[in-house]
């Protein structure tokens, strides 16, 4: 039987700042790890602790991973004062992924909100392997302050990608910005409520668009609630659940929300999923 | 939902319901076998399995004035003169035997996981139906594969568990707070046992209730006589009389108005209330045979790191929060909440399980003393009013 709670030993190759508090790592494990875009991993910093994380590096990729982390606090501060060539530890993957098979043919709406782009990364790179199955990617992408947009260099090359688009808002005007400014849910203003006009001339067919959400929980609810009453089917919206996660085994009990074990039955979960509670997020 | 409702406190459970409570798998044996033990045979039975097992037997320490309630002690050159067999429940559950307050389940960077997993072979003599119930929860958890799911298994709790010899024994009395028979429950277990022993006057019904179960006795027929009809009836009303008080007692935590599962999500005041002397200490969660949760730590250790797994309590502000400070319950009365509808109901959606067995420790432990089967009918009827 194998031990489920050992860390398997990976090295840090490459760190890039992205803001003045998140950083992407690069890790190579001694062990190959593959997931499917949107599971997680559980990172271990030797003698500190563990802390789950959805990879933002491309999931057809298995020797290295790459995630891109903010630092909030115990475990991802004391990252912050790893070098390359440290070792830390991962184990995984867990949690259930986005279906992509489902995907197929379909117009694709990403939401990320300032970190929240991260573990979508992975979608989007696995998504651009395949572009051509998919009828249209559009990524909108919200950040506070242009300071703190992730992947500025990727975001230019991302809208060059073929039936792909990328919207970008920032809260509060800033001299260095001159794109839309608002929360994030501005950035669904061209998608008017569906029973004011005509589908065939929006941007999406929102009744069978998909749309996959990242973010801070006020901003899934924020999206959820637009993206529902802009008649996206409660089934077609992914969001990334965060919840407490100590085992990422479905044990521990710490990701529980009602029935459902976030780490197991998640991180993604279907708005439809989600409906019978009062506050998911 | 008419058909689903007699999940909570009180509630008649209908034929399907009883069926569809499998927690166990079936053992291999057709028919449970049954022999009789005098008590000084006893006796002589738990020393043979001391001298290749480590035994644990219910005693009773005459520490304040709780002799009447007996704990786990080893047995170490001779049975204790103070072990207590018959009476009700011993203090702990059968829980710290498979799940071990605080283990250590990984050594990094290098490890060899056999090496960590210490599962000794492990006799506990004592522990009651409600025990026995809670023990399904672990098997579902950390045991899953048994059960045909998905979910990993854990060697440190399925050693154990595989290691440990489940003796249980009938209560011939009931503490004020075992409701047992609320849940869905007897005074007695019925299943997932290795050997049963119900107390007479003279000595025990010995139920064999698996393969593993009857090695224990595959060497002592010396001991061991017929069952009579006589044992048999007495056996029988001691299950009656006892079954009775437990009933009797709790008539006043009876809910009267049909309610089902989906009852217990009641207001936020309604919660409250039942929450206000809770201070958040978390000792139901401890005592509970069926709270299953842990918090793993990682601190340093000789040649590197360890990494421990320790009983958490989802009573804690800290058990929910997530970086950054979020918290999906931040408020204690959420928290209590959380506890209770896991036993009731979302445990029953997951592992199809109502994991409160009524062994009534939660409330025994509260220094708020507060009282579970007050608090459902508070909350019951209060959602019934709304
Ligand atoms: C599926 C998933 C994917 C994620 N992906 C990403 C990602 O790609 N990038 C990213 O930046 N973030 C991601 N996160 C968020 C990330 O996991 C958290 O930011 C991280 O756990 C913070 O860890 P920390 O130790 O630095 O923070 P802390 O706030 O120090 O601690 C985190 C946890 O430890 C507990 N804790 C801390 N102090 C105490 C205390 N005193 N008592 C009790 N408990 C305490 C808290 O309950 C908290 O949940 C993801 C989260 C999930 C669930
Ligand atoms: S034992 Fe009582 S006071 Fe302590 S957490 Fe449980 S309900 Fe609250
Ligand atoms: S919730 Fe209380 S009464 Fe029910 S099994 Fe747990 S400790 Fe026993
Ligand atoms: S993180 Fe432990 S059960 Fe989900």
């Amino acid at each position: 039987m194998k031990n489920l709670y050992r860390p398997i030993e990976s090295v840090i190759e490459d760190i890039k700042a992205e803001t003045p508090n998140i950083a992407t790592y690069r890790f190579r494990p001694k062990e190959p790890i593959s997931f499917a875009a949107g599971q997680f991993v559980e990172l271990t910093v030797p003698g500190v602790g563990e802390a789950p994380f959805t990879p933002s590096s491309n999931p057809n990729v298995t020797d290295t991973i790459e995630i891109t982390i903010m630092s909030v606090g115990t475990v991802t501060e004391a990252l912050t004062k790893m070098k390359v060539g440290d070792t830390v530890g991962l184990r995984g993957p867990y949690g259930n992924g986005y279906n992509m098979a489902d995907f197929e043919g379909k117009e694709i709406l990403i939401m990320g909100g300032g970190v929240g782009l991260a573990p979508l990364r992975s979608l989007i790179l696995a998504l651009f392997d395949d572009v051509e199955k998919y009828k249209k990617i559009s990524i909108r992408y919200g950040a506070r302050t242009p300071g703190d947009i992730i992947y500025k260099e990727l975001l230019p090359e991302w809208a060059k990608m073929k039936n792909t688009e990328v919207l970008q808002t920032i809260d509060q005007p800033h001299p260095d910005w001159k794109g839309t400014v608002g929360v994030v849910t501005v950035l669904l203003d061209d998608l008017p409520l569906l029973t004011t006009v005509d589908v065939g001339k929006l941007p999406f067919n929102p009744e069978t668009a998909v749309a996959c959400v990242c973010g801070p929980p006020i901003m899934l609810k924020f999206v959820n609630v637009a993206l529902l009453d802009k008649g996206f089917k409660p089934e077609n919206i992914y969001h990334s659940m965060e919840r407490n996660m100590s085992c990422g085994l479905g044990k521990c009990g710490h990701c529980m929300m009602g029935e459902f074990y976030i780490c197991k039955d998640g991180p993604v979960m279907t708005a439809a999923q989600i409906a019978e509670f009062d506050d998911p997020f | 939902m008419g058909g689903d409702r007699p999940d909570v406190l009180g509630g008649p459970r209908s034929a399907s319901q009883e069926k569809s409570y499998t927690p166990f798998q079936a053992r291999g044996l057709a028919r449970m076998k049954e022999v009789f033990i005098g008590s000084e045979n006893l006796l002589k039975l738990i020393g043979r399995w001391a001298k290749g097992h480590r035994v644990y037997v219910p005693v009773t320490f005459d520490i304040m004035n709780n002799e009447d309630t007996p704990d786990y002690d080893l047995v170490k050159d001779e049975v204790p003169e103070t072990m207590k067999l018959d009476g009700a429940a011993p203090a702990h559950s059968a829980k710290p035997f498979i799940f071990y307050p605080r283990e250590v389940v990984a050594n990094y960077p290098s490890s060899d996981a056999e090496a960590l997993v210490e599962a000794p072979s492990t006799i506990v003599v004592g522990p009651r139906g409600c025990d026995v119930r809670g023990l399904a929860k672990f098997d579902k958890v950390y045991w899953s594969t048994k059960h045909f799911t998905e979910e990993y298994d854990d060697p440190f709790v399925i050693e154990k568990r595989e290691n440990t010899y489940i003796v249980s024994i009938e209560c011939t009395a009931a503490k004020e707070t075992c409701f047992c028979t609320m849940v869905g429950g007897k005074p007695y277990a019925t299943e997932g046992f290795d050997l049963n022993l119900a107390p007479l006057g003279t000595g025990f019904i010995v139920t064999v209730g698996s393969d593993k179960g009857e090695t224990l006795l595959s060497d002592s027929d010396d001991l061991l006589r017929e069952v009579t009809s006589e044992h048999k009836s007495e056996r029988d009303r001691n299950r009656a009389s006892v079954t009775e008080a437990v009933d009797r007692q709790n008539a006043q935590f009876a809910v009267d108005q049909p309610y089902d599962k989906r009852d217990l999500a009641a207001s936020e005041d309604a919660w409250a209330y039942v929450t206000q002397n809770c201070v958040g200490c978390g000792a139901c969660n401890r005592v509970c045979p069926t709270c299953t949760c842990f918090l793993l730590v990682d601190q340093r250790a000789k040649g590197g790191y360890e990494r421990s797994r320790n009983w958490d309590t989802c009573l804690s502000i800290g058990y929910a929060r997530t970086g950054g400070g979020g918290n999906s319950r931040p408020a204690l009365a959420q928290r209590l909440e959380n506890r209770l509808r896991c036993k009731f109901e979302y445990s029953r959606d997951r592992y199809s399980l109502v994991t409160c067995t009524g062994c009534g420790r939660c409330i025994d432990a509260c220094m708020g003393n507060i009282d579970m089967r007050e608090s459902i009918k508070h909350v019951v009827t209060e959602k019934a009013k709304a």
